[in-house]
């Protein structure tokens, strides 16, 4: 009798992690997601696309919230998810995918290690494009490399790919461009296209598309990361000049393919992390999900936690003389 | 395009877009009210709610919200001295005055009767802007802006008080505005300016903590030593009177209500000069309509005015802010950078099509923010009366309810407890400021300006040299730039002769 309640005892404890992180393990709980922007932009919009139908595959269908911890380009969220978040996989996050070069290049404030998150993976990629406004003759990257005076790309501000992108190309792939710096937003640089005050500009193929559809800028030159439409576009690493100059733009770019990346607090258990990874697995293949996105102009395209991981590590692993060449032209800022 | 003006009113009385913009406005109320929840952050959460609706119906939720926050901003502001709405923190130099004097209800009445003046003016302008929309918005350039935030500085000169000693410390004042609003790292090198080694100061300064700060804690303040309420020792019945004087009054300064308006659309229709700055340009605007000396030193002391002008603008803005959205799909202010999302959920690129293919839709949202605020409004008018008695509590009831509504206001902007700091330090400036008789409005006036200015400068710098100087736009904003910064002077002159003829 007394054998049979120990062996009872033995297995309740082996069932205790299944009992904990099974079935019902996010019955009646709250999922916070924590966001590090402001409502409303990008990593926002993603976030509000999972809460909404993220619940229905996980076990037990828990609330979902987003808390926005906004600020340093999401180095404060990051460093909250990192050192502060309970392991308990009621809270993950979601940052700038360039935040693995401010490790990098050891930006002062990282406190994270991005390697050490329990990675979920990235919900989308996305190529950055560099584009001129249709009216100017500009057709190729030889046409920028010979243009006689600068065409001149608005931008705003160094940390962000509408300065960075154009800044290595011109110096690595010689194009002729003078970048200007000082817009609020680039929706703000888009006005200025409209008006002629500069020629063009850079940043993230999405957010570009409605633009290029209207006819008001043409891409010329991509980023690694294929997209079908643009797949026909050169690559700016193909471009460079130099060997070194292939290395960091290729550096520049790589985080790319994790655009939109998800993970929990380093430590969380990995029954847990697992339920997330399949979760988002599957709901990235869920048809709500993906009419809402289409709908909403959020391409999605699940790249996964050992993907993205992968990817991390490869950007991270650079020797410490490339690392100081990749500081001088990359800062990251806000 | 008459034809389209006309259906654009006819769709949003279908009952079900009806439905949805009334229970836009019924949302719109209490965020306004609520220093907390911001115009821009109801947006964002409210945006997973339109998938199922189509384009008219769920414009009509999102600005029928929209366009009443400013409007119900402004009762908060003029109750409790506490900003509802960053975009409403002006009201609070005299319209929280007013209350102080027993005069709550004029002063909301005025507040709420200019908001809609302010409302139609904004949705009429936009209808008519319309056609001519896209050279409107092309003509302003990096130049442009940039002497248009000269314009606004140079109004410090009549924010300040009146005399030598006064104007001197409204200029010091702006430059401290000017150098708070330096904070955060600068977009040409990449340098971080005045950071502290703090991650929370990269971005720099938000506008709510610091308003906030700057205009509630005084009053926290001065209500606590007074031990009083906040109308002080007025009686019930003085009270109840005012709110059709208010009314009244936005009748009776008819002409400068209008302007304030047409100040607030303009500033509305470029983007980039963002929400806070017409309050302020328009409040220096009403202060120049001061005819002597007297009526000038009774502005920050609860004169209707300076309600009105502020009250008209901030809702005038509004209108115009959605022009650059619909017409180039790009957005003039953080609430329409939101907004574009939302034309997106619809399936509709905002764009030229926006004034052709869907101008029915267009005329659809004109005619929203018109009538979210006849509805707020008037609704709003029953019960004034009654909000205004919360000025005849005791301020000992009252204080923990306000501290509690400005913390919370402060903390929302990020989450971080750097906001509250800021909140404090603020309130501290704020407070030494008012108690040494310097001028809060130059200060806020130099924040929210300082960065359009130097940004915009060297935008214009690198790209033409120095030929944006010659370019006509900007000379005649120079000329402007001119008359504000003399005005004070040439008033105070006039003055003086008028004086000197009468002895004569």
């Amino acid at each position: 009798m007394r054998k049979a309640n120990a062996v009872t005892l033995f297995f309740a404890f082996l069932l205790v992690p299944f009992l904990a992180y099974g079935a019902g393990y996010y019955e009646g709980k709250t999922l916070t997601i924590v966001v590090g922007y402001k409502p409303g932009g990008g990593y926002d919009s993603y976030a509000r696309l999972i809460a909404k139908h993220l619940p229905k595959y996980l076990p037990g269908n828990p609330t979902i919230v987003i808390q926005s911890m906004p600020g340093a380009n999401s180095i404060i969220g990051a460093n909250h998810l990192y050192g502060a978040a309970k392991p308990d996989g009621l809270t993950i996050g979601t940052f700038n995918n360039g935040l693995v070069i401010a490790q990098l290049t050891r930006v002062e404030g990282v406190s994270y290690d991005l390697t050490k998150l329990s990675w979920i993976g990235s919900l989308a990629n996305d190529a950055a494009v560099l584009t001129v406004r249709t009216d100017l003759p500009f057709k190729t990257v030889d046409d920028l490399r010979k243009a006689k005076e600068p065409v001149i790309i608005g931008a705003t501000g160094p940390g962000s790919s509408t300065f960075d992108f154009p800044a290595l190309l011109k110096e690595f792939a010689g194009i002729n461009v003078k970048i200007i710096p000082g817009y609020s937003s680039s929706a703000d640089v888009m006005l200025a296209i409209e008006r002629k005050e500069v020629d063009g500009r850079a940043g993230s193929y999405a957010s570009i598309l409605p633009f290029i559809e209207r006819g008001l800028v043409r891409p010329l030159v991509r980023t690694r990361v294929s997209v079908p439409e643009i797949e026909k576009l050169p690559v700016d690493e193909d471009l460079a000049t130099s060997a070194r100059g292939k290395a960091i733009l290729a550096i520049r770019s790589t985080p790319e393919a994790i655009y939109r990346p998800y993970a929990a607090p380093p430590g969380t258990p990995p029954e847990v992390v697992k339920i997330l990874r399949e979760a988002f697995a599957k709901v990235t293949q869920d048809k709500e999900l993906l009419a809402d996105a289409k709908k909403g102009k959020l391409p999605v395209d699940y790249v996964s936690a050992e993907e993205s991981l992968k990817l991390v590590r490869e950007v991270l692993k650079q020797p410490p003389e490339v690392v100081q060449e990749i500081a001088k032209y990359i800062r990251f800022g806000d | 395009m008459l034809d389209a003006f006309v259906q654009g009113l006819v769709v949003i009385f279908e009952w079900q877009t009806f439905l949805m913009m009334l229970l836009g406005i019924f949302l719109g109320f209490w965020v306004g009210l609520l220093p907390g929840l911001g115009g821009a952050t109801t947006l964002a959460l409210m945006l997973p709610f339109i998938y199922k609706m189509n384009p008219v119906e769920a414009f009509a939720f999102l600005l029928g919200m929209h366009s009443v926050t400013a409007t119900t901003g402004d009762i908060t502001s003029v109750l409790f001295g506490v900003p509802g709405e960053g975009s409403t923190a002006a009201t609070i130099l005299d319209g929280h005055a007013m209350a102080k004097k027993g005069e709550a209800g004029r002063a909301l009445g005025a507040a709420l009767m200019s908001s809609l003046v302010g409302a139609l003016i904004g949705a009429f302008a936009l209808a008519l802007a319309i056609p001519v929309v896209r050279p409107l918005v092309l003509t302003f350039g990096a130049p442009e802006l940039f002497m248009l935030a000269v314009v606004g500085i140079a109004f410090i000169s009549s924010l300040s008080g009146q005399g030598g000693r006064a104007l001197l410390r409204g200029f010091l004042a702006g430059l401290l505005g000017l150098l708070v609003s330096l904070v955060g790292q600068d977009p040409q090198g990449g340098v971080q300016r005045f950071t502290f080694g703090q991650l929370y100061l990269w971005s720099g300064l938000d506008l709510v903590p610091v308003l906030v700060g700057l205009f509630a804690i005084p009053e926290i303040m001065d209500l606590a030593v007074r031990g009083t309420s906040i109308a002080g020792e007025i009686s019930e019945k003085n009270l109840n009177r005012g709110v059709w004087q208010g009314v009244k009054d936005t009748f009776h300064h008819f002409w400068l209500t209008v302007r304030c308006s047409l100040v607030g659309t303009f500033i509305g229709i470029l983007p980039g000069l963002g929400g806070g700055v017409a309050q302020w340009i328009a409040y220096g605007h009403a202060t120049q309509s001061a005819r002597d000396s007297t009526e000038r030193s009774g502005f920050g002391k609860g004169d209707v005015r300076g309600v009105l002008g502020p009250g008209a603008a901030n809702n005038s803005k509004e209108g115009g802010s959605l022009i650059p959205t619909i017409a180039f799909g790009v957005p003039g202010s953080s609430s329409m950078a939101i907004l574009l999302g939302a034309f997106f959920l619809q399936g509709i690129i905002p764009g030229p099509d926006m004034l052709d293919k869907h101008l029915v839709l267009t005329f659809s949202m004109v005619w929203t923010m018109v009538v979210a605020n006849v509805i707020t409004v008037a609704v709003s008018l029953v019960f004034l009366n009654q909000l205004a008695k919360l000025t005849m509590i005791r301020g000992s009831i009252l204080i923990p309810f306000i501290l509690l509504l400005a913390f919370i206001g402060a903390y929302t902007s990020n989450n971080h407890v750097g906001d509250l700091l800021v909140f404090l330090i603020f309130g501290l400036v704020g407070y030494v400021m008012i108690r040494c008789g310097w001028p809060r409005a130059p200060l806020v006036l130099g924040f929210v300006l300082g960065k359009i200015a130097e940004n915009n400068f060297y935008i214009s710098t690198i790209r033409y040299s120095g030929a944006w100087l010659h370019r006509p736009v900007v000379l005649v904003l120079l000329a402007i730039t001119l008359v504000v910064v003399t005005y004070p002077f040439l008033q105070m002159r006039e003055r003086k002769s008028q004086i000197d003829e009468a002895i004569a």
